[in-house]
């Protein structure tokens, strides 16, 4: 974005950039540091011991990948909708969906909780995926609406003159072009989904179906608040995040240069 | 123009399906009570789970444990919740069909509060005099009975009672700084200084977690008079009493004259404070009696790597009467309630095995043994005292008196803690504190706002027993 | 297919809707997302509706019915004044500097720098962190004894030293700095992709134009990621109104309330005390006031189309 021909343009950029990150690397140094403080590693290896950490990272997994899976299809669809095609009273449909995404999350625990117990959803995964999954596709579609707002409709209608349907478009256009903010909504509706915690503490009874976000409760009790393991386990809890949004990073700047518009 | 004749008509259905959808959501969710009732189920062979915050898993396990010997096929398994959460999950799990067998319940209103979940637990009295005998009242504590008991229902069996009015000391610091524990506040001010001038903290307050607060303003208004904290609550004394008064102006100079930490309006109890105290950066630290539990080999150590030292260095921590900071004499005040009680769900399928462990850990020998020998409660068993030969204290030479001390005058006391503060006015008497903290408002600005606020609340804010006297 | 990209298409597209009758129809598409959204939350906010009329501890069987009397009280509860107040501040502060630094490191990392996965990943990495877990970590270093402290003193300025969190004045910017801090990343991500819609050619134009960095910052960039902003804008809104774990777990929305928010004092009043239908009244206040921040940023991003 910025000029960078010149070394002395190149050299300030990253100057600027460095001192920038600087106090944002602070607090995770600080971070790191808690959680090898006290045993070191060993605070480490006692998360590990609890026993329970593949397990809580399955269902983790499990839970995430089914609402990103539910929101992107559910997010696309609709973000299509709404920005390229006809309805009726268009915005009061946004608006009303974007109204559930003001409640915070305690609000909804009683009447989730007596829904999910008559339908005998109770210590199953549906009983998270299904309201988290709820919670992040308004914020979702958005995002998305708004960055389909931006492709140009010369492209829909040059399509459209050719003779392609509806779901045509939707999967030779939108599809392929909102990589970037696919790539974006993935990462975020997995952030949402991997760090919940009120609803699995809530809705999860034994370690078969338990999130990896409920870990640090093993080491607060009553009286005594082990930080160092707390941090330990949520580094542990950080780090398949953080894989996942390289991973994504490099999956998304590929899917640019290929399909790219420009 | 290709709109499918389809979607015309859909464009009327769907919206109508909609609604339909979400109202036959709700009227499945709302519809009918809901509500199953429990079985006893066998008393001998069950699945049991079991919710709460205290005790810690570690040992939950124990306990369970030393059950499982003498009842090897009752299976129970403890889900940890932490305080902060406990409210928000039990509250739905016990509306429904599916909730724990056995959940932790306390006096006062904070978590767990036994008077909002007795409707949910099963009467417990029966089980217990079946236990104890009929006389079983005069063997159990009696602040954890009167405590735990809701009109004429035992709702839960306390486990064990915490007190507080202790002050705990590093006692190599002050060997080393040659300064011996305070017992004025002049003294206190002193010993202050010295260890400032050493760079060494003094004493540490998580001021900003308001419910340990309350257990300073009360050491300090026992110290002044007697009765008067406890009348207060009751409402049978304004809080505007001199006494009261005295307290918030004695709970201010300790900020202003050097005892206090600075900054100690931003600091929490549990980890800061704690911490701290743990690492050696301070001298002194307001806990109760569950601060016991740092006076192992084994506890200490946990607790000091767990405050991020990594190599733990044991110190004698050792329990003070809190000062007699207003110069009357009168110390050595305990107040104390249940920590927490087991109760038995009502909606449960196997009522009889769960009773049959709530009375084991709460009414026998065995399961109060553990208790007390865990040292973060204090047993409800009368009579029953940690087994010091399977305890390994840091400084057995000088802990072991003063903790057998400690807890023979804690089980003497009746005078409650929290068990008769409701939530709101435990709220009331935490912004008492940090107004005066802050210096927002003056001791008797503080006392009047209190007043005010008690008085506008049903029962003046208490609940529960009436405290005696 | 044609793909050749029109001239239009240099600018940020035109919003042509409401081109007639040859567009087939959204509602089939919108639907499936919609029933889902709606049935499963809209019961819920019937439910809290429903229970803001009553004075109930959420357990006992028998709530007593008062009608709008929670409202009412909560129009004359001085605290709920002080969320607000707060929530405002909040929301002016985080939105500017967020968006700042969000579009800021967007626009550097679009540019050719060394190791832009490593800028990357320490700017995002704190969305990922739970602010259960750092909260201590921030009180202690926001302590009066804390490393922001010492490093403050370390540079010379050790005058500005405070106990932050122990102060009413200093610790609303403590809370707002650690929500900056863990939501950039956020704005990082967006603006980032949606600046991948900036067409090279306008950049590369005005760069032998001789226009400056900042230029094409403003110049460009901001105008063509309005979109992002307008809905980062409405997301802010929604929530700084419901924001929670920050000021809860760092400060306990203390000291005497200064921290406190509209989110904290909800979870206060439903779960300690108990007193669901107040909690439920200021749910729905809650509701309100985002929808009607919401919307007055979404017809502002409308209108200018």
């Amino acid at each position: 974005m910025f000029e960078t021909r010149r070394l002395s343009s190149k050299i300030i950029l990253q100057v600027i950039l460095t001192i920038m990150v600087i106090p944002f690397l602070f607090p995770l140094i600080a971070m790191v540091q808690e959680s090898l403080s006290g045993q070191g590693w060993g605070n480490y290896r006692a998360v590990w011991a609890l026993g329970v950490v593949p397990e809580f990272f399955r269902n983790s997994a499990i839970i995430a990948a089914s609402v990103i899976v539910i929101v992107y299809v559910l997010t696309m669809l609709a973000a299509y909708g709404f920005s390229k095609l006809h309805i009726r009273a268009r915005e009061i449909y946004f608006w009303m969906m974007l109204a559930a995404l003001t409640l915070p999350e305690v609000v909804l625990l009683t009447p989730l909780f007596s829904t999910a117990t008559r339908l005998g959803l109770y210590n199953t995964y549906y009983a998270v995926v299904l309201p988290l999954a709820a919670l992040q596709i308004p914020f979702a579609v958005l995002l998305t609406r708004n960055f389909v707002n931006g492709i140009p409709d010369d492209l829909f209608d040059a399509a459209r003159v050719d003779g392609a349907n509806a779901a045509v478009i939707f999967w030779r256009i939108i599809m392929p072009l909102t990589r970037p903010i696919a790539a974006a909504i993935v990462i975020l509706t997995l952030i949402g989904a991997w760090n919940d915690y009120l609803l699995p503490l809530v809705f999860l009874q034994t370690p078969s179906t338990e999130t990896i976000t409920l870990l640090p409760s093993y080491f607060v009790s009553e009286f005594s608040d082990d930080q160092t393991k707390v941090v330990a386990s949520a580094v542990i809890t950080a780090i398949p995040e953080i894989i996942a949004y390289l991973c994504l990073q490099r999956l998304f700047e590929r899917g640019l240069t290929a399909g790219a518009l420009k | 123009m290709r709109k499918s004749p389809n979607i015309r008509r859909s464009r009327r259905v769907i919206p109508a399906l909609s609604v339909l959808s979400f109202l036959a959501l709700f009227l499945a969710a709302c519809a009918g009570g809901g509500s199953s009732s429990g079985n006893a189920g066998s008393a001998t062979s069950a699945n049991l789970t079991w919710w709460g915050w205290s005790p810690s898993v570690q040992v939950a396990q124990q306990y369970i444990k030393a059950f499982n010997k003498t009842n090897p096929d009752i299976h129970i398994t403890f889900k940890m919740l932490t305080i902060a959460g406990y409210n928000a999950a039990i509250r739905p799990a016990l509306a429904s069909s599916v909730g724990p067998d056995i959940f932790d319940v306390a006096p006062g209103g904070a978590n767990g509060s036994v008077e909002t979940y007795a409707p949910d637990a099963i009467d417990l009295g029966p089980a217990v005099s079946k236990a104890l005998g009929s006389d079983w009242q005069s063997k159990l504590s009696p602040i954890g009975v009167s405590s735990l008991t809701i009109g004429k229902k035992l709702a839960a069996v306390s486990v064990g009672a915490v007190y507080s009015g202790t002050v705990w000391i590093n006692q190599d610091l002050f060997q080393k700084y040659h300064l011996t524990p305070p017992t004025t506040l002049s003294q206190w001010v002193s010993d202050c200084a010295t260890f400032k001038a050493n760079h060494v903290g003094c004493f540490v307050q998580g001021v900003g977690q308001t419910a340990f607060n309350e257990d300073t303003l009360q050491a300090i208004s026992d110290n002044i008079k007697p009765g008067v904290w406890t009348n207060a609550i009751a409402g049978k004394v304004p809080w505007t009493d001199p006494t009261i008064v005295k307290a918030l102006t004695i709970w201010k100079s300790m900020f202003s004259d050097g005892i206090m930490e600075k900054g100690a309006l931003g600091v929490q109890q549990y980890p800061d404070a704690n911490n701290d105290f743990l690492a050696g950066k301070y001298a002194m630290v307001m806990m109760g009696t569950w601060y016991m539990q740092n006076t192992t080999t084994a506890g200490m150590s946990a607790g000091i790597s767990g405050a991020g030292i990594s190599k733990p260095k044991n110190f004698t921590a050792m329990p003070i009467l809190f000062p007699d900071v207003a110069g009357t004499g009168t110390t050595g005040a305990l107040y104390g309630d249940s920590d927490y009680g087991i109760a038995v769900n009502a909606k449960s399928k196997n009522q009889a095995a769960a009773t049959k462990f709530a009375v084991w850990l709460g009414t026998s020998q065995q399961g109060q043994a553990q208790v007390a020998n865990a040292l973060d409660d204090i047993a409800a068993l009368k009579g029953v005292q940690p087994d010091w030969s399977q305890i390994s204290l840091v400084n057995a030479g000088s802990q072991k008196a003063a903790l057998d001390k400690l807890i023979t005058s804690a089980v003497s006391s009746s005078e409650p803690r929290l068990a008769t503060v409701s939530p709101n006015l435990q709220t009331a008497i935490g912004n008492a504190s940090t107004t005066v903290a802050s210096g927002s408002a003056t001791p008797a600005q503080a006392a009047a706002t209190l007043q005010a606020a008690a008085a506008a609340l049903p029962d003046h804010g208490a609940i529960g027993p009436t405290p005696a006297g | 297919m044609a793909r050749q990209p029109s001239a239009a298409a240099g600018r940020a597209a035109p919003k042509g809707r409401g081109r007639g009758p040859r567009r087939p129809s959204g509602l089939p598409w919108i639907l499936p997302g919609f029933i889902f959204v709606v049935g499963l939350i809209y019961y819920c906010i019937g439910y809290t509706g429903y229970i803001s009329t009553l004075n109930w501890d959420g357990v006992s069987p028998n709530p007593q019915s008062v009608g709008f009397h929670n409202y009412d009280t909560l129009f004359h509860d001085p605290v709920f004044w002080d969320t607000i107040r707060h929530t405002v501040i909040f929301f002016i502060v985080t939105f500017v500097v967020q968006t700042a630094l969000g579009v800021t490191f967007a626009a550097l990392l679009h540019s050719r720098v060394k190791l832009p996965n490593l800028y990357k990943v320490i700017i995002f990495v704190p969305v990922v962190l739970a602010p259960a877990t750092m909260a201590p970590i921030f009180r202690q270093i926001f302590s009066a004894t804390g490393q922001f402290n010492t490093i403050l003193s370390d540079i010379g300025l050790g005058s500005l030293a405070h106990p932050w969190l122990a102060q009413s004045s200093t610790a609303l910017p403590v809370i707002m700095a650690i929500t900056i801090w863990e939501w950039t990343g956020v704005t990082f991500i967006l603006y980032f992709a949606a600046m991948t819609q900036i067409d090279r050619e306008i950049l590369e134009a005005a760069r032998i134009d001789g226009a400056g960095g900042f230029k094409v910052l403003t110049r460009i960039v901001w105008p063509n990621v309005r979109g992002t902003t307008i809905a980062l804008a409405m997301l802010s809104v929604i929530g700084a109104l419901k924001t929670f774990d920050v000021p809860y777990l760092v400060s306990l929305g203390g000291p005497n309330y200064a921290t406190e928010f509209l989110g904290t004092f909800i979870y206060r009043i439903s779960i300690p005390t108990a007193e669901v239908g107040y909690g439920a009244a200021l749910s729905v206040m809650l509701l309100i006031l985002s929808l009607a921040g919401a919307i007055a940023f979404g017809i502002r991003g409308m209108k200018r189309n």
